[in-house]
C-alpha cells in the first residue's frame, strides 16, 4: 500500500515480542498420549505479521492458544516482552490478555447484544481504560465502519463483523494480536479486505500480528510464514507468495 | 425414536436437574400433605374409636324437636331410675352414668381458666373415659384434669387446684390423674375437670346423667345391648353401639382434618402451578437449543408426529422420575410432619404413618400430568422445526427474539383495563362477599395480562433500571443487555416468581390493613384501657356462645369481640361449627344451644354480629338474663385512684313490628359521642339524651334522623324515641343505643352491667393501673379482664402467626420459582458458552463473569418480585377494601423490604451454579467447540 513495500521491516532487526522455547503440549486420551506440540521454538518480532500454517491437526491452534495464554502448555516457556506467561495464574493471565493481547477469532467474535461500537470498546471497558479518541477514529475509518457503528452484529455482513473484530483488537495497541483463521468464514473479497487491514496495521502502526490459517492466499499477506507439522516447526518462508506457500504446504503433506 | 429420546436424556441429564427438583418439590408437597392428613386422621380415629369402643352401648339424651314456640329446650338428662333400668337389663352386664356440668377452675394466679369454664364431669360406674396418667378421683378432695386443661394451666398430678362451687366458694382439690378426652368438642373446647360423682353433685348441683355407657352381658353382642338400652330408655335417648359412636365422632373429626388437607392442597396446587411454569420454560429452552438436533432427525426422515412424541416421551420420563422421587420425599415430609406436628394437633405420641395408595398415585399422577402438560406447547413448537435448520451454520444463540407484536400489547392492556374496571366496581358498589370473588377474578385477569405483556415488561423495566446499572461496570452492563436478549424466556422465568410474590404481598397487605383498621377503631371508638366481663357459662342456654365471638373478631369489627376471638383462635372457627355438629351427633344438646343463641340474643353480649343473628328470630318471651358484673366490682373499681372513668353496658332484645329482633343498649356512666363513638352516617351523636336514640345502619329499617323509633318494652308500654343519629354498622355502637333512664324504664329487670369499661386516670402508670384493676376484681375470679393493649397484642399475634404460616406455605412455590430462574440461567449459560469464552479471552476475569450472571439473575428476581409486589399491594387493597368497607389501607413496608431482600438473595443463589459453570469452562475448549 505504501512505499514501504520496497523495504519491508526485516524481522530480525527488531527485538522479539513473543518468544517460545521448547513448547510442548500433551493431551491424555485415556490409553495413549497425543502430542499436540512436541517442542516448538519460535519468536515473533515487533511489527511483524506472521502466519502459522500447517495441515489439520498439526497443532497450529494449540500453539496459538499457548502463546496467547488461553491454554497452559505442558512444558517449555512463553515470554511476552519481559513477562514469562507460562506459570502465571488465571487471574494474572486474564489481566495479561486484557491489557497486552488482542484477539480475532474465526467466528463468534462479537457479542450479539452489543452494537459494533460497543463491541469495539468492550476490552477498554472491561479494563476500565480510557479510549484514545483519535486512534478510535483512525481505526474506524481505516476499517470503514463509520456508518455501521450503531448496528448490532446481526445487521452486519460477515466481512463487516470481522472488521469490527479487527478494530477491537487494534484499538488498544496491544503488544501482539492473535488472529485465528480470521478469514475462514468470509468470501474471498471480504477476506482480502480484512487481510489488507491486518497487513497495513502491522506496517503503519507497528503492530505485531500472529495469524493462524490454512489458506495459502491469506498466508501470502504475511511477512513471514512458519510451517507446523505434528507439533513441530518444520519450515519457514519470508516474503511469501500464495504459490510458494502452496508448494511448501503440498510438500509437507506429501512428506 | 424412543431410543433416541432416552439417549438424549442420558446425555443431557444435567440440564434436567433443576426441572426434576421443581417437580419433586411440588409433588413432595402434594403427597406429603396426603400422608400427613391420612396419618393424622388415622391417629384421631384411633383415639376416638379407642375410647368409644371400650364400652358397647352409649346413650345420650336426644335432642328435643325445636318447638315452634319458645326457645328449644335443653335435652332432658337421664335420671337415676333410668340408669338403674339399664343396669337391670339382662343384655347389659354393667352400666355407668356420666354427670356433666361445669365448674370454674382457677389458674395459678387465682383467675378463672378459659373463656368458658371447663366441663365438670363425674363418672359413676363404667365409662368410656379412663385415666391416662394417675387415677380417677376417689373422694371429695381429689380431682382429675383433662390433658388439654393440664397443658393449658400447667397443672400436673400432685398439684393442688382451686375450683369454685355453685356459690362461687373456693374449694381445693389434689390432682390425682389426667384424662384424655380426645377431640370430643364437649370437652376439648373449654377443657374438663373430673370429680367423683358425689362431689360433682355437691359442687354444681347437677342431678341427671348426660350420658349412659353400658357393657354387653356375656354372650350378647353390642348391638343387642344397644337395642335393649334403646327399649329401656325410650324416645328420650339416642343410643348407639360404641363402634357406631366412634365412627360418628371420627367422621366429625375427619371433617376437620379434611379442612386442613384442602388448605394444604391449595398451597400444593400453587406450588405445582409454579412448577408447571418452570417446566414449560425448561422444555421451551431445550427445544430451542436442540433445533439443529431435531432438524437433523427431520432430515433423516422423522415425521412431525415422531418429533412431537419424542419430546412428550422425554417429558413423561422426566415427570415420572421426578414424581417418584417427590412421592418418596413427600412420605418423608408427611412422616416428619405427623411426628413433630401431630402432638400439637392432639394426636397420641406414637403415630403409625399411613401411606395410602391414593397418596402415592395422586403424587405420581399430578407430577407426571403437570410435566407432560407443560411440555405440550414446546413439543408442538418442536414439530415446526424445518429440516433445513440442520444445515444452517449459525447457532440459535445469536438470534435475538423478535419484538412484541402489537396484538400482544393491545390484548395485555385490555386485560389491565378490564381488571381495573372490575376493581372499580367492587369499590363503588357494596358487593359484600361477591366482591372478594370479583377481586380474585380481576387479579387473575391482570395476571394473564402480565403473562402476555411479560416480555415487554421485562424489556421496559430493564431499560429503565439499566441506565444506572450500565454505569457501574462491564459485568452489570453486560448483564443488563443479556437479560433482554430473550425477553420471553426471562418473562416466563420471572412470572413463576411473580405468582408467589403476589400472593404473599397480597396477604401481608390484607393482614397489615386489618391490623391498622382494628387498632384505629379500638383507639378512636373504644378509648378505654380495660374491660371487665363475667365468664360465660354453659349453664344458661342464653349465654352459650362458644364460637360466635370468633366471627366478630375475625372481621375485626368490634373491640369487645377480639379478646374472646384471641382466646378462641387456637381452635379455629370451624371448631365452633364442629361443636354444633358433634353436639347433634351426640345428642347432648350442644346443638340446641348453638341454635338457641340467635334467638336468645346472647350475641349482643359478646359483641357478635347481630345482623347475622336475625335469621334465627322467633318469639322472645322475655329478655334473657345475662351474667352480669357484680355491683361490688363497680364500686371497687371506682374506689381505685389510678382508675378514672368506669362505665358499663346493659342490653336487651326486643321484637320490632316487622318481626325482627332489635338489640337495645345503654351505657350507664358514659357520654355517647365522647366516651364511645362510631362513624356517623347522618345526625350528630352530641344530641343524644333521654327520649332519644342512636341507631346503627340496617338495624331499624327505614329509620332516619328526626324519625321516631318505636320499640316494644317489657312493661307493656312502647318506647318512643327520636332518632338523633344513624351510625355505621359493625362499629362500637351497635343496634339501638338509648339513654339510661329510658332503658331502666323499659327493662327494669336488667339492672346489672354485662360489661364494664375502665379508663385509667390521667397520667397513671400502666403497671399500677393494671394492679388496680386486678385488685378490684380479686374477690371475683370469674370476672374476665381484658386490656386494650393486650387485645391489640393478641390480635397482632394471631395475624402474625397466620402470616408466617401462609408465608411458609408459599415459600415452597418461591423456592421452585428460584429453581426455575436458576435453570433458565444455567441453560442460557450453556448457550452462551462461546460468548463467555470470548469475554474471558478479551480479559474478563472469572469473578466478573460470575458477577455478570449474578446481576442478571438478581435483575430477573427483582422484576418478578417487583411486579408481584405491585400486584399484591393493589389486589390486597382491593380485596381488603371490598370486605372491610372502612378499611385503613396499610402497606407493610418492613415486610415488603424483606421480600425485596429475599428476591436479591434468591437471585444471588440462583446464579451460583450457572456462574460456576460459566467461569469454570475452559476458554480454548469453548472456542473450539462449534
Amino acid at each position: 500500500m505504501t512505499e514501504s513495500t520496497v523495504k519491508p521491516v526485516p524481522p530480525v532487526d527488531a527485538p522479539p515480542v513473543v518468544v517460545a522455547r521448547g513448547l510442548t503440549k500433551t493431551y491424555d486420551t485415556g490409553d495413549n498420549q497425543v502430542h499436540a506440540l512436541a517442542g516448538v521454538d519460535v519468536e515473533f518480532h515487533r511489527g511483524a505479521f506472521t502466519a502459522i500454517m500447517g495441515p489439520s491437526g498439526s497443532g497450529k491452534s494449540t500453539l496459538m492458544h499457548c502463546l496467547a495464554g488461553l491454554d497452559v502448555p505442558t512444558g517449555g516457556t512463553v515470554h511476552l516482552g519481559r513477562t514469562e506467561i507460562t506459570g502465571l495464574r488465571d487471574a494474572e493471565l486474564t489481566l495479561l490478555r486484557r491489557d497486552r493481547i488482542g484477539f480475532i477469532f474465526q467466528s463468534f467474535n462479537l457479542l450479539p447484544m452489543l452494537t459494533a461500537e460497543q463491541n469495539i470498546m468492550l476490552p477498554s471497558q472491561i479494563a476500565r481504560r480510557g479510549v484514545d479518541k483519535q486512534r478510535f477514529d483512525h481505526i474506524v475509518d481505516v476499517v470503514g465502519l463509520r456508518d455501521r457503528l450503531s448496528h448490532l452484529p446481526a445487521k452486519l455482513s460477515g466481512g463487516q463483523q470481522q472488521r469490527v473484530a479487527v478494530a477491537r483488537a487494534l484499538l488498544n495497541a496491544p503488544e501482539v494480536v492473535y488472529a485465528d483463521e480470521p478469514t475462514g468464514n468470509l468470501d474471498s473479497r471480504s477476506g482480502a479486505e480484512v487481510l489488507h487491514f491486518l497487513r497495513d496495521s502491522a506496517r503503519d502502526l507497528h503492530q505485531t500480528i500472529v495469524m493462524v490459517t490454512h489458506d495459502p492466499v491469506a498466508a501470502s499477506y504475511a511477512d513471514r510464514v512458519v510451517f507446523l507439522r505434528d507439533g513441530r516447526l518444520v519450515d519457514e518462508v519470508t516474503e511469501p507468495t500464495a504459490e510458494l506457500v502452496s508448494a511448501r504446504l503440498l510438500k509437507l503433506e506429501e512428506a | 425414536m424412543l431410543r433416541t429420546t432416552l439417549a438424549g436424556l442420558k446425555l443431557h441429564k444435567s440440564r434436567y436437574v433443576t426441572t426434576v427438583l421443581a417437580i419433586l418439590l411440588g409433588v413432595m408437597f402434594v403427597s406429603g400433605t396426603m400422608v400427613f392428613a391420612d396419618t393424622l386422621n388415622a391417629s384421631y380415629e384411633e383415639s376416638v374409636m379407642g375410647s368409644a369402643t371400650s364400652v358397647d352401648a352409649i346413650a345420650v339424651p336426644s335432642q328435643p324437636e325445636p318447638g315452634s314456640e319458645g326457645a328449644p329446650e335443653e335435652p332432658i338428662p337421664f335420671t337415676g331410675e333410668q340408669l338403674d333400668e339399664v343396669r337391670a337389663l339382662p343384655e347389659v352386664s354393667e352400666a355407668g352414668g356420666l354427670l356433666r356440668s361445669e365448674a370454674v377452675l382457677l389458674d395459678a394466679d387465682g383467675r378463672a381458666v378459659g373463656f368458658t369454664p371447663p366441663a365438670a364431669v363425674g363418672l359413676e360406674g363404667v365409662s368410656r373415659f379412663s385415666a391416662d396418667e394417675g387415677s380417677l378421683p376417689s373422694n371429695g378432695d381429689e380431682i382429675a384434669l383433662a390433658t388439654s386443661t393440664a397443658d393449658q394451666t400447667g397443672f400436673a398430678v400432685g398439684d393442688t387446684v382451686t375450683v369454685l362451687d355453685a356459690e362461687e366458694e373456693k374449694r381445693d382439690f389434689t390432682v390425682t390423674g389426667l384424662v384424655e378426652f380426645g377431640v370430643d368438642p364437649s370437652y376439648s373446647l373449654g377443657g374438663a375437670v373430673v370429680f367423683d360423682p358425689d362431689t360433682v353433685r355437691e359442687m354444681t348441683g347437677v342431678t341427671g346423667y348426660s350420658e349412659i355407657d353400658a357393657r354387653a352381658a356375656e354372650g350378647r353382642t353390642p348391638q343387642e345391648a344397644a337395642d335393649a338400652v334403646t327399649a329401656a330408655l325410650g324416645s328420650g335417648a339416642e343410643v348407639r353401639t360404641g363402634e357406631e359412636y366412634g365412627l360418628a365422632m371420627a367422621e366429625n373429626v375427619g371433617g376437620q382434618t379434611e379442612m386442613m388437607r384442602v388448605a394444604l392442597l391449595l398451597f400444593a396446587f400453587i406450588a405445582m402451578f409454579v412448577a408447571g411454569i418452570v417446566i414449560y420454560n425448561t422444555f421451551a429452552i431445550l427445544i430451542a437449543q436442540r433445533q439443529r438436533e431435531l432438524a437433523l432427525l427431520r432430515c433423516m426422515g422423522a415425521k412431525r408426529g415422531q418429533v412431537f412424541r419424542s419430546v412428550l416421551a422425554e417429558s413423561v420420563v422426566v415427570g415420572l422420575v421426578a414424581s417418584a422421587l417427590g412421592v418418596l420425599a413427600g412420605v418423608g415430609i408427611g412422616m416428619a410432619g405427623a411426628t413433630f406436628g401431630g402432638p400439637l394437633l392432639g394426636t397420641g405420641d406414637a403415630v403409625p404413618v399411613v401411606v395410602t395408595p391414593l397418596a402415592v398415585v395422586v403424587g405420581l399422577a399430578v407430577g407426571t400430568v403437570v410435566t407432560v402438560f407443560s411440555a405440550l406447547i414446546p413439543a408442538t413448537r418442536a414439530t415446526r422445526v424445518a429440516p433445513l435448520a440442520a444445515l444452517r451454520t449459525s447457532a440459535t444463540a445469536a438470534g435475538l427474539e423478535k419484538g412484541t407484536g402489537w396484538i400482544r400489547v393491545v390484548f395485555g392492556l385490555l386485560t389491565f383495563a378490564v381488571s381495573a374496571g372490575l376493581v372499580a366496581v367492587t369499590q363503588m358498589a357494596d358487593l359484600a362477599q361477591v366482591g372478594l370473588v370479583v377481586v380474585t377474578a380481576a387479579a387473575l385477569i391482570t395476571f394473564v395480562g402480565v403473562v402476555v405483556l411479560g416480555p415487554l415488561l421485562v424489556r421496559g423495566i430493564v431499560r429503565l433500571v439499566g441506565v444506572p446499572l450500565r454505569k457501574v461496570g462491564v459485568p452489570s452492563m453486560l448483564a443488563v443487555d443479556n437479560s433482554t436478549r430473550s425477553p420471553r424466556r426471562a418473562a416466563t422465568a420471572m412470572i413463576a416468581l411473580t405468582v408467589g410474590a403476589t400472593l404473599i404481598t397480597g396477604y401481608s397487605v390484607i393482614s397489615a390493613s386489618t391490623e391498622a383498621t382494628m387498632t384505629t377503631m379500638l383507639e378512636e371508638q373504644f378509648p378505654v384501657d380495660y374491660q371487665i366481663s363475667p365468664q360465660f357459662s354453659m349453664e344458661e342456654p342464653e349465654s352459650e356462645e362458644a364460637g360466635e365471638p370468633q366471627e366478630a373478631s375475625a372481621e375485626g369489627s368490634e373491640g369487645a369481640g377480639s379478646t374472646e376471638g384471641a382466646e378462641g383462635a387456637e381452635s379455629p372457627a370451624d371448631g365452633a361449627e364442629g361443636s354444633a355438629e358433634a353436639g347433634a351427633a351426640e345428642g347432648t344438646g350442644e346443638a340446641g344451644a348453638a341454635e338457641g343463641t340467635g334467638e336468645a340474643g346472647a350475641a349482643e353480649g359478646t359483641g357478635g354480629e347481630p345482623a347475622d343473628q336475625e335469621g334465627g328470630a322467633g318469639e322472645a318471651p322475655e329478655t334473657p338474663v345475662m351474667p352480669t358484673v357484680p355491683a361490688e366490682v363497680v364500686a371497687a373499681l371506682e374506689s381505685q385512684p389510678e382508675l378514672g372513668q368506669v362505665f358499663g353496658r346493659r342490653s336487651a332484645t326486643v321484637e320490632t313490628d316487622d318481626d325482627r329482633m332489635a338489640f337495645v343498649y345503654t351505657y350507664p356512666g358514659a357520654e355517647i359521642g365522647a366516651d364511645l363513638t362510631s362513624d356517623v352516617v347522618e345526625g350528630d351523636l352530641a344530641d343524644m339524651g333521654p327520649g332519644r336514640a342512636v341507631v346503627a345502619e340496617g338495624h331499624l329499617d327505614g329509620v332516619g334522623i328526626g324519625d321516631t323509633a318505636t320499640l316494644p318494652s317489657e312493661n307493656g308500654e312502647d318506647l318512643s324515641l327520636e332518632v338523633v343519629a344513624v351510625v355505621e354498622e359493625m362499629q362500637m355502637l351497635s343496634g339501638v343505643t338509648v339513654a339510661e333512664e329510658d332503658f331502666a324504664k323499659a327493662f327494669p329487670q336488667v339492672d346489672g352491667n354485662e360489661m364494664l369499661f375502665v379508663r385509667a386516670a390521667e397520667g397513671a402508670d400502666p403497671a399500677e393501673v393494671r394492679d388496680a384493676v386486678y385488685t378490684a376484681v380479686e374477690d371475683h375470679p370469674t370476672m374476665q379482664v381484658g386490656s386494650a393493649a393486650e387485645m391489640k397484642n393478641q390480635f397482632s399475634q394471631i395475624l402474625d402467626i397466620a402470616f408466617y404460616t401462609i408465608a411458609a406455605m408459599l415459600g415452597l412455590a418461591i423456592i421452585i420459582a428460584v429453581f426455575g430462574i436458576s435453570n433458565t440461567m444455567a441453560l442460557s449459560v450453556l448457550e452462551r458458552t462461546r460468548e463467555s469464552a470470548l469475554l474471558r479471552a478479551l480479559g474478563l476475569a472469572r469473578g466478573q463473569l460470575r458477577r455478570m450472571l449474578s446481576v442478571e439473575a438478581v435483575l430477573l428476581c427483582l422484576i418478578g418480585a417487583g411486579i408481584g409486589i405491585v400486584l399484591g399491594v393493589v389486589f390486597g387493597w382491593a380485596a381488603g377494601a371490598s370486605v372491610l368497607p372502612n378499611m385503613i389501607f396499610a402497606v407493610p413496608v418492613g415486610q415488603i423490604a424483606m421480600f425485596i431482600a429475599v428476591a436479591v438473595l434468591a437471585g444471588l443463589l440462583a446464579s451460583v451454579l450457572p456462574g460456576r459453570r460459566a467461569a469454570g469452562t475452559s476458554i480454548t475448549g469453548a472456542l473450539a467447540s462449534e
